[in-house]
């Protein structure tokens, strides 16, 4: 049977509490941080060799698809009534709005030096102390909608315009590619400033602090921010029904991403499972 | 020569794409631990003139203080090698910062990994923006070699399946 996975503006106050009750005892057992550890191992850039699973590569939703699962596979053994809640930025705009509220995720960091202050990751409260962290600093760090030059989250629109490319991604299957959906809503953009960064990555540099560098895992709303991603990959499948996941097959050998990228119905490192057999996972799970 | 775990030497790498085998990212990242150490050791040295780049090209280097935070960088190429790759070896403060190659040719670090910027300068200033008073950055390098460094709970955790999460140092595992 398929559990759901909730908007969190819906959550009650009890599926509040479960929820982040869930999160601090992965933290307190240390699993968490396993989380983030792997989250930085994964992260290959385009411009470098090797194969590239999480980012910059097609496999980008497969693999935080499957990150997610595991996240909440791992959760659901500490209370098996929670799942993932998502976070959809096209409504929820504010520093103010859920998830920023003192009982999910808490607040804003403070101006002097971002740190959060409010809500169950608190420093202060006494569950949530940063350990694998780009700094020593230990405790999560915020800059929601940036200070020092505010930029605001995707809109309703730009996100459609990722929605509307019926291909999911195409050659050279990097951060370069201008077209396919897979791209469009990971958000790598050409040039630089605030216009080169879209969807999925600006919502990444909105939340700031944490959540913009390689332990981003650290902040919890990592997690509300994918599995919105996670749906919007599921509502390109609806509105695409006979496009898939490409590439289909493995570049060849005189390709120069040949060996970077993973192909339809090879394995997804760390995983045995496929692209193909992460398509779809409505046996597992489905949105709300 | 700068020299990566295992003997290559830093730089290699993209001999890789030809099919050779080249010093993964984290060796490359060794390579920046060593390189902080011995800014650490001559502090006196640094601080007179930058690290030259190991195939002399002039100009290729930055030593600034920047927001309070002294950054440097300097290219180098391992030398013999044909058509070397480049890298470049970044600290501030003394601290060791890495950084990726996006393939347009522009850098992300550690600090701030969903926006790549045109130089390694400006990589690293966008970094150190990022750095909160009084803190300094961490080796975040990927890939830990040997497993799990200092991660608590890594004994018989997440699981994939039955097999252990932690799969640090998969870089480079081909398709």
């Amino acid at each position: 049977m398929a559990y759901v996975r909730k908007d969190v503006s819906t959550l009650t106050r009890t599926e509040r509490r479960r929820f982040v009750n869930a999160l601090l005892e992965l933290k307190r057992r240390g699993e968490y941080d396993e989380f983030v550890r792997m989250h930085i191992d994964f992260y290959t850039s385009d411009g470098e060799d090797g194969l590239r699973t999480a980012h910059m590569a097609p496999s980008f939703l497969p693999w935080h698809r499957r990150f997610l699962l595991e996240l909440e596979r791992a959760l659901r053994r500490v209370d098996s009534s929670v799942t993932v809640p998502y976070w959809d930025w096209t409504r929820d705009r504010t520093t103010t709005s859920v998830p920023w509220t003192r009982d999910l995720l808490g607040g804003n960091g403070r101006r002097s030096d971002r740190q959060v202050t409010t809500g169950p990751f608190a420093y202060s409260a006494g569950h949530w102390t940063i350990r694998e962290g780009v700094t020593n600093g230990k405790f999560l760090t915020r800059d929601l909608g940036r200070a020092a030059a505010p930029i605001h989250l995707p809109t309703r629109s730009e996100l459609q315009g990722a929605l509307d490319d019926p291909v999911y991604d195409a050659w050279p299957w990097d951060s370069t590619v201008r077209k396919g959906f897979r791209n469009k809503l990971e958000g790598w953009g050409s040039g630089t400033g605030s216009a080169s960064w879209r969807n999925h990555n600006r919502v990444h540099r909105w939340v700031g602090g944490a959540m913009l560098g390689g332990a981003s895992v650290n902040d919890p709303v990592f997690w509300l921010h994918h599995a919105f991603v996670d749906l919007v990959w599921y509502r390109w499948q609806r509105a695409h029904r006979t496009h898939r996941y490409l590439p289909a097959q493995p570049p060849g050998a005189s390709d120069h991403q040949h060996g970077r990228v993973v192909a339809r119905h090879e394995k997804l490192p760390p995983w045995e499972e496929t692209p193909d057999q992460l398509e779809d996972v409505s046996h597992i799970y489905r949105y709300a | 020569m700068v020299v990566g775990v295992g003997g290559a030497p830093v730089g290699a790498e993209q001999q890789a794409r030809a099919g050779a085998a080249g010093p993964s990212r984290r060796e490359v990242a060794r390579g920046l631990v060593a390189s902080a150490a011995a800014v650490a050791l001559a502090p006196l040295v640094a601080a007179s003139r930058p690290v030259p780049p190991a195939d002399g090209l002039v100009g290729n280097s930055f030593d600034e203080v920047y927001r309070g935070r002294r950054i440097q960088g300097a290219l180098v190429s391992a030398e013999g090698a044909v058509a070397a790759r480049r890298d470049w070896r970044i600290t501030v403060d003394g601290r060791p910062l890495h950084l990726m190659r996006r393939a347009d040719g522009g850098w992300l670090s550690m600090a701030d990994h969903y926006t790549s910027y045109r130089t390694p300068l400006e990589a690293t200033r966008a970094a150190v923006d990022q750095i909160g008073p009084g803190q300094r950055l961490r080796d975040l390098a990927p890939g830990p070699v040997g497993g799990v460094q200092g991660v608590p709970g890594a004994q018989g955790v997440p699981g994939v399946q039955g097999g252990h999460m932690h799969m640090g140092g998969r870089h480079g595992v081909r398709a």
